[in-house]
């Protein structure tokens, strides 16, 4: 503590409320407070940062493009991540507890609980988590999983609708417990089963069954980096003013509740629209003229399904959506080349990529001859830093803002009461909106980016034959510069060196059929090799399950909002249970989470076969932990999936998934919030356990005397 | 409702520290009694874990190891002090090792409500120990609780108990340069036999390195009666009994601590090593709703006082939810005994400025307190 003598010497004192710090010593103070805090956040990236760049340069043997923007990118994560925590601590905690502590003195447990309510739906909203949804169903088809599609692209209000009336519904619910000081494992026997029950009676319905990974996923991502830490000092101050024993470490279980009703409400609204949804399909029928008018009701108009078509179907939709007329569909393909018709691939495709993986081998060579520069057209340049930083400083915006002023709106006019600091709380507003707004630019332009490096080209890892990569015309090609080689059967084969831009040239195969002696043009192919070779398959699987690992667990060492969970768990049990301890163990239920996610995707398993075991072994283990670690580890499972892991996550799911031709990136999301919850419970009892276990051998050792 | 009026009483403080899962026996025991104030808190008691190492490597590893305990506080008429222990003691089976520890101060309190009439009866005999003090520590940062308390079992001193507070006065006047100073404190408690008290307590600020700037505060109070925990060490045993046990059953035999004497010649204030210490010092409590603190400080920091540590606490037992809200602080000043009317008389106007405080002042003396001075 600064001493008043102190004072005398090195301060100057006008009055008895301020004190006046020289410059020189005020920049030192705040030097080493920011240096302190950086550092600390530097900790906690390095690992993922490092486990990223370490399997691209070594495993992949690629190396980052546009390495200084992701430089840069990575730098803005550091210091957003350090503004956002501080400014969580400072200010939206502090914020979210005094009207927590306040809000059971003035009011009754009705209006607690419709400012509960109000609350979780406003934070859905300020929060979207249908960004996130969206990226993941974004290989979604109408006609292979229809409602899922329905739901997505057709209804998202309604998605949007059922997820926010799940949050409301789970604070106010939560509020109401933490009033009362009931327990929260009555709710998880009866939400969990309830829960596990509707997802077998999903996974017996064709259409319902799609919807299983969103509904679990929709639960993992509603629960945002500012809604979390709100809502939990929220809870722990209502928990606190209630005054209950059972609430010894209170405030916890919330998030668990704002995880599970949004999986009921998406799975309720799922239900409800089946009945007057199609029925998964084959493609041609579905773009077929006849059925027209029934697929209409998914898309606004006839452009927009073809679009669809374009953008996620074959070579046969395309041309049963014309009903077999040849001329209308050379005429679309032919409008491809111009800009209007650029807009039927997907933004996220180069027009050399969408050859490549949606076109066929007729459309390729149709494309080719018609359209010439088609394959040539520029890829997505990088947004520019303005720009970026506009739009992420309006989503920052509406993410903080709202509920902030919900909270502070509450405290001063209708609680009449102010923060203890307000001028910190202040602060504490303006560095979470600022360290929101560098952290979302520095994953965008950073972190995502090379996460998806690594993501997308995952599946060569484990892939065992060579995969086309792109293609390229040479001309004018002279044949007669084709060499003939032999095998060691004495098999001849015909090949040609071939020199890319700054490499030695090499020798690739001469494949007749791609040379157009009329035009004197080859079509070379460009193949990526299998990384471990044919034979090495299973040895790539591991690879991918070890990388799915890492990535787990790395990633969310770096989730603001576990981390200020884990702050409060040691705050509350006042160093019993270490933030260090929760946040290891929450990282490495992501990473075996995430593990499985991949396994359900590489091995196409039904989600709901993932979803039982874990969940039905949860049952009796929280049955027989103790109430504080039961709260603590299934809010864990909803604070896993953050603004870092998400985009890792999804790149490497999309990536793995794409290759595999998955139906939907969705359910690997609903695995890492399953398993950190086990991985914490274990965690609990083994810290418990260790607790008792001194006390335990004095008791027998009384005992025995 | 009438103008309250400073008026203190002569009550006691009873103090139960115990291992977290039976502290639901203690609110019902307390809240049974008919107590109307039970205070809680949560704390973490420190001990020696000794182990074998892992693997094949030879030895034993010894570290401190923390168990989660729950600590709770309310007053009682002083007669019925002793019967309140003994029930506790009873309930809780206090003399087995690692439940817990207890005490009772005697103090002056003021509040708004009588002290309750208590319906306890308790025939339980056993060894209450009278001849201890409570040395408290605060220390500025969280984890500096750790050093103090692991010098305090290298002394073989007692179980210490460790609660979080946060630090108010001098820091909350830099403005916002304030948020550079962490306000976290930690809070030691150690009960120890009081002829030995000085003599530890020089050691514990030698050893935990209080005698620097920004190192912390300790403080001793007189303790009426205790009972204490003896279980300073967890794991391997390699004799018949461990050393707490031996202890523990020479309190017994000799009635007291008194035969731990090991600091004779400290208890002498014109000793060179006692001049550190300031002496002839009041602990002044103030209990009010969360949020009304700072009030209080800066009331009290306005007639004298150097600032306040200040805790938050629940407040369990239902009678005294007059506000419907369960949130207390508690906040504590340690200051020269001349002051101490002063700063009671600022506590009590900012009670009577303020709506809803449920404001509780208890003072006790503090004979030795010790802070880094230049």
């Amino acid at each position: 503590m600064l001493k008043a003598r102190q004072n005398s010497t090195r301060m100057k004192s006008t009055d008895q409320t301020r004190i006046h710090i020289p410059i020189s010593t005020a920049a030192s103070m705040v030097g080493s407070y920011v240096r302190g805090r950086i550092l600390e956040q530097i900790k906690s990236v390095a690992f993922i940062i490092l486990y990223l760049l370490a399997f691209q340069l070594f495993v992949l043997g690629s190396t980052p493009s546009n390495a200084l923007r992701v430089a840069a990118g990575l730098g803005l994560v550091i210091l957003g991540l350090t503004f956002f925590l501080e400014g969580l601590i400072l200010g939206l905690m502090p914020l979210g507890e005094r009207v927590g502590v306040r809000l059971p003195r003035k009011c009754g447990i009705f209006l607690i609980v419709v400012f509960g309510l109000l609350l979780g739906l406003g934070s859905t909203y300020a929060e979207p988590a249908i960004a996130t949804l969206s990226t993941a169903g974004s290989t979604v088809t109408a006609w292979g999983s229809p409602l899922l599609y329905r739901l997505l692209n057709d209804s998202p209000a309604l998605l949007v609708a059922s997820i926010a009336l799940g949050v409301g519904v789970a604070v106010g619910v939560g509020m109401f417990r933490f009033y009362y000081g009931f327990s929260i494992k009555p709710f998880i026997f009866t939400l969990m089963p309830l829960l596990l029950g509707l997802s077998v009676y999903c996974a017996l319905d064709a259409n319902l069954r799609n919807i299983l990974g969103l509904a679990w996923d929709a639960g993992a991502v509603t629960t945002g980096a500012v809604t979390v830490p709100l809502v939990l000092a929220l809870g722990i101050g209502v928990s606190r003013a209630s005054g209950k024993r059972e609430d010894a470490a209170g405030g916890f279980g919330i998030i668990m509740l704002a995880s599970a009703f949004p999986i009921l409400g998406v799975m309720i609204l799922g239900v409800a629209l089946n009945p007057t949804t199609s029925r998964p399909m084959a493609e041609t029928d579905f773009f077929a003229p006849e059925y027209r008018e029934r697929a209409l009701r998914l898309f606004p108009d006839e452009s927009a399904l073809l679009r669809h078509a374009f953008q996620h179907g074959s070579e046969a939709g395309r041309k049963a959506f014309f009903g077999g007329e040849s001329s209308e569909y050379h005429a679309a393909l032919r409008r491809l080349g111009r800009p209007e018709g650029r807009a039927m691939i997907p933004a996220s495709m180069s027009a050399a990529e969408w050859l490549i993986r949606r076109a066929s081998e007729s459309e390729r060579a149709f494309l080719t001859r018609e359209v010439p520069g088609f394959a040539s057209s520029p890829r997505e340049t990088a947004t520019a830093w303005a720009s970026v930083l506009r739009e992420e400083f309006a989503s920052a915006l509406l993410a903080v803002l709202p509920l902030t002023l919900l909270l502070a709106v509450v405290l001063f006019l209708f609680l009449r009461d102010r923060p203890r600091h307000v001028d910190e709380v202040v602060l504490g507003v303006g560095l979470a909106l600022m360290g929101m707004t560098l952290l979302t630019m520095g994953i965008r332009t950073g972190l995502a980016p090379l996460g998806d490096e690594v993501g997308r080209p995952l599946p060569r890892v484990f892939r065992s034959v060579p995969r086309e990569e792109g293609r390229i015309i040479l001309e004018p090609f002279d044949p007669e510069q084709v060499l003939t080689g032999f095998t060691p059967e004495g098999r001849p084969h015909r090949f040609f060196y071939f020199t890319e831009r700054g490499t030695t040239p090499r020798p690739v195969v001469f494949h007749p059929d791609q040379y157009d002696p009329e035009t004197g043009r080859y079509e070379h192919v460009l193949e990526r090799p299998p990384l471990f070779g044919p034979q090495l398959t299973l040895a790539g699987i591991a690879m991918v399950f070890l990388f799915a690992f890492g990535l787990g667990f790395g990633s969310t060492q770096a989730e603001p909002a576990l981390s200020a969970l884990g702050r409060t768990v040691e705050e509350l049990t006042v160093g019993t249970i270490k933030r260090t301890g929760v946040v290891r163990a929450v990282s490495l239920g992501v990473g075996l989470g995430l593990m499985m996610g991949v396994a359900r995707i590489l091995y196409d398993i039904p989600i709901v076969w993932l979803l039982l075991p874990p969940y039905l072994l949860l049952l009796p283990l929280t049955y027989w932990s103790e109430e504080d670690f039961a709260g603590i580890a299934w809010d864990c499972g909803g604070v896993t999936t953050g603004g870092i892991t998400v985009p890792l996550v999804l790149a490497m799911g999309l990536g793995i998934g794409g290759e595999l031709n998955v139906t939907d990136g969705f359910g690997v999301l609903a695995m890492a919030s399953a398993y950190p919850i086990l991985t914490v419970l274990l965690f609990g009892m083994m810290v418990r356990a260790r607790q008792r276990k001194g006390l335990q051998n004095v008791r027998e050792e009384d005992g025995d005397e | 409702m009438s103008e309250p009026t400073l008026n203190f009483r002569e009550v006691s403080r009873v103090t139960c520290m115990v291992h977290q899962p039976l502290g639901a026996k203690v609110t019902d025991c307390l809240v049974g009694m008919g107590a109307h104030t039970v205070l809680v808190e949560n704390a973490r008691a420190v001990r020696q874990h000794i182990r074998p190492r892992p693997w094949v490597f030879p030895g034993h590893s010894m570290e401190i190891h923390g168990t989660p305990v729950e600590v709770f506080r309310t007053t009682v008429p002083r007669e019925s002090a002793e019967a309140v222990m003994r029930a506790l003691i009873e309930v809780l089976d206090l003399e087995r090792p690692g439940h817990g520890a207890l005490y009772i101060q005697d103090l002056l309190e003021h509040s708004l409500l009588e002290p309750p009439v208590l319906r306890v009866q308790s025939e339980k005999e056993g060894l209450i120990l009278r001849d201890l003090t409570l040395l408290t520590g605060i220390l500025s940062q969280v984890g500096g609780g750790d050093a103090l308390a692991k010098s305090a079992l290298k002394l073989g001193a007692c179980v210490p108990v460790i609660t979080r507070g946060m630090g108010t006065g001098i820091r909350d006047q830099l403005g916002l340069l304030r948020i550079t100073i962490p306000p976290e404190k930690e809070w030691v408690h150690l009960m120890l036999p009081a002829q030995d008290a000085v003599g530890i307590q020089r050691l514990l600020i030698e050893d935990a390195r209080m005698d620097r700037a920004g190192g912390g505060f300790l403080y001793q109070t007189p303790v009426r009666a205790g009972v204490v925990d003896p279980l300073l060490r967890i794991g391997r045993q390699e004799h018949a009994a461990s050393m707490e046990q031996v202890i523990a059953a020479m309190d017994e035999l000799k009635c007291g601590t008194g035969w731990r004497k090991r600091y004779g010649d400290l208890e002498d204030p014109r000793n060179e090593k006692m001049r550190p210490f300031r002496r002839n010092h009041r602990e002044i409590t103030f209990i009010c709703t969360e949020g009304r603190v700072d009030a209080f400080v800066r009331a009290a920091m306005r007639v004298g006082a150097g600032g306040a540590t200040t805790a938050r606490v629940r407040c369990l037992s239902e009678s005294d939810f007059e506000g419907g809200i369960g949130a207390r602080e508690r906040g504590i000043l340690c200051v020269p005994a001349g002051r101490a009317d002063a700063v009671i008389e600022a506590l009590y106007e900012t009670e009577k400025q303020l709506e809803d405080t449920h404001c509780r002042i208890q003072v006790l003396d503090a004979p030795s307190v010790f802070s880094h001075q230049r």
